[in-house]
């Protein structure tokens, strides 16, 4: 699986090179493309979990966001080898977001910049330890993929909570018709 | 794929394997072999902008509609010392391989002897390793004889690594605006590490020119470098965050910032709570058709026909096993959630061009013999309330 490092590492690093540039946070979370794969991890993600509860649910989300990054971000990478996904650490790192959020608005007063800078590591997984600059392009790219997991999760709850009741109400007239 | 796979670990090991279990190794199995594709071949593409990590912002913006030749794979490599210990071997051995092709470059003695010292150091650690390999294609034809002693044994070099590459990054602004005179001011403030760094590291770095009135001393030169990579940083960030393109001051913007990943977690969680309730009466099997009709606008046709015959199917199964009172209360509790945030839900559609909910609910609407009102997020609401 790991490609032999002489000859296709460097073959694909010259091809890597005559590609350009990665496009920006902005444009690369936001193709339908990617909501659709997300959509379908997110699917897999929520036929595992078997209701096991928000937590569950959330967490889930989460790393079939994360693998949608392709291991790509350092959030992403964060995300999916954090120990998560033990079922009961689920509930601790529940807690642990709403603890964080209060810590937030408490360090928001000390300093302006740098007390801002430390609310934002501590929201942005995995980016503890960064640069001001690194950890402000791993914001970048968290809060462009957070914006399509909204947006697809929405439209997977609204699809899954409407269809089934308009289904009900119109179960005779689609019986007929099917 | 995917689920076969999956069922495949699960069945071949055990019978006690619960389907999280599997797929965390399924996700382990396949995260690990993405990251070292990534890592290996394809780094540059995620780690481009990390890969500037050392680069003033001007010249990054330049660098990044024309990447330079060599650097930003390896340097992207470089950036992330949290890699694990299967990551520091691969690189370990990527670089060295790379770095042994990239040898033949000034083609100088001096050259050879440092290259073959940066692949030693690659088998030990990868930082070291991915910044030499980093910096040797970038190698100008300066002539770093003078202050190079290729004496710095191997072992030795090994504590220094991590200062190497402070010095390293800092030194590349210094170095290039004032060529000799920095090298000589890191050859007598700093270690012969830095001496090494300085001379022989022609980074394919970005020329820090001292603008004219600007104090051209080393220490604001990096400085200005650095704030000048913050700033590009931070105008991303606002073209990406809504409503922060008006505000200026720095602090602000990162407030804005703040509070909108604070808002999207929020919305995260909510959402996964409403997944959750709808989450046990769904047959799976059905979904996707509504996936497909959510995700392809030119297939709502046909996707409102395939919507239609599962969500018969879930009907007739679910009317058995739920029965039907228990279908009433959840969509009424959904209403009165959402209804709660009218606001998130309207900023949302607002920003996400309210293209993909729209045709999501046009199965559900033609089921039901709704018109599809004006506006999206009205359209929603109306559906809401009268279910």
């Amino acid at each position: 699986m790991i490609p032999s490092p002489a000859s296709s590492s460097s073959g694909s690093r010259k091809k890597r090179m005559k590609r350009g540039p990665k496009a920006r946070p902005g444009t690369k979370w936001r193709t339908a493309a990617q909501e659709r794969v997300y959509g379908r991890r997110l699917l897999e993600a929520l036929r595992a979990t078997a209701a096991l509860g928000p937590r569950a649910v959330k967490e889930a989300a989460d790393s079939a966001l994360a693998f949608t990054a392709r291991g790509r971000s350092r959030w992403s990478r964060a995300i999916l080898l954090s120990p998560r996904r033990k079922a009961r650490l689920l509930l601790r790192t529940g807690s642990k977001i709403r603890r964080g959020r209060r810590r937030a608005r408490a360090a928001e007063a000390g300093g302006r910049l740098r007390g801002r800078l430390r609310v934002l590591r501590r929201l942005v997984p995995g980016c503890r330890k960064l640069s001001a600059g690194s950890l402000l392009e791993e914001a970048a790219d968290y809060v462009a993929a957070l914006e399509m997991q909204v947006k697809a999760m929405r439209a997977l709850a609204d699809a899954l909570s409407a269809a089934p009741a308009a289904a009900a109400a119109a179960e005779p007239g689609s019986r007929g018709g099917v | 794929m995917e689920p076969g796979g999956s069922s495949g670990v699960g069945s071949g090991n055990s019978g006690t394997y619960t389907p999280e279990i599997a797929e965390s190794l399924r996700f382990e199995e396949e995260i690990q072999s993405l990251i070292h594709q990534s890592f290996d071949g394809s780094s540059a593409a995620g780690g481009s902008f990390t890969a500037l990590l050392g680069l003033p912002a001007n010249q990054a913006v330049e660098l990044l509609h024309h990447p330079g030749p060599g650097e930003p794979p390896a340097s992207a490599a470089s950036s992330s010392p949290t890699a694990g210990d299967l990551w520091r071997l691969r690189l370990g051995e990527h670089h060295a391989a790379t770095d042994a092709l990239r040898l033949p470059f000034g083609g100088s003695s001096t050259f050879v002897e440092r290259a073959a010292r940066f692949s030693v150091f690659a088998t030990d650690d990868s930082p070291a390793s991915s910044s030499g390999g980093g910096l040797s294609p970038g190698l100008k034809a300066e002539p770093p004889d003078s202050d190079s002693p290729p004496t710095l044994p191997a072992p030795a070099g090994r504590p220094r690594r991590p200062s190497k590459r402070k010095e390293c990054e800092k030194s590349k602004a210094k170095a290039v605006a004032k060529k000799s005179k920095s090298a000589e001011e890191n050859t007598s403030a700093a270690k012969p590490a830095a001496e090494e760094n300085t001379s022989g590291d022609k980074l394919p770095y970005v020329h820090v020119r001292a603008r004219r009135g600007q104090a051209t001393d080393s220490h604001s030169l990096a400085e200005r470098a650095r704030r000048e990579k913050i700033n590009a940083r931070m105008k991303l960030l606002q073209d990406l965050v809504p409503g922060c393109s008006k505000i200026t001051g720095t602090a602000l913007v990162l407030d804005e910032i703040i509070n909108h990943v604070q808002s999207l977690q929020r919305q995260v969680e909510f959402l996964s709570m409403k997944l959750a309730a709808v989450n046990p009466r769904i047959d799976f099997s059905g979904l996707d058709h509504i996936l497909s009709a959510e995700c392809g606008p030119l297939a709502v046709g046909s996707g409102c026909g395939g919507g239609a015959s599962g969500t018969a199917m879930w009907a007739s199964d679910t009317a058995a096993s739920t029965g039907g009172i228990r279908r009433m209360p959840p969509p009424q509790q959904i209403w009165h959630l959402d209804l709660v945030h009218p606001q998130q839900s309207s900023t949302v559609w607002e920003n996400n061009g309210a293209a993909h909910p729209h045709f999501l609910l046009s199965p559900a609407i033609s089921l039901v013999g709704y018109d599809p009102a004006g506006s999206v997020p009205l359209n929603s609401n109306q559906l809401k309330m009268e279910l």
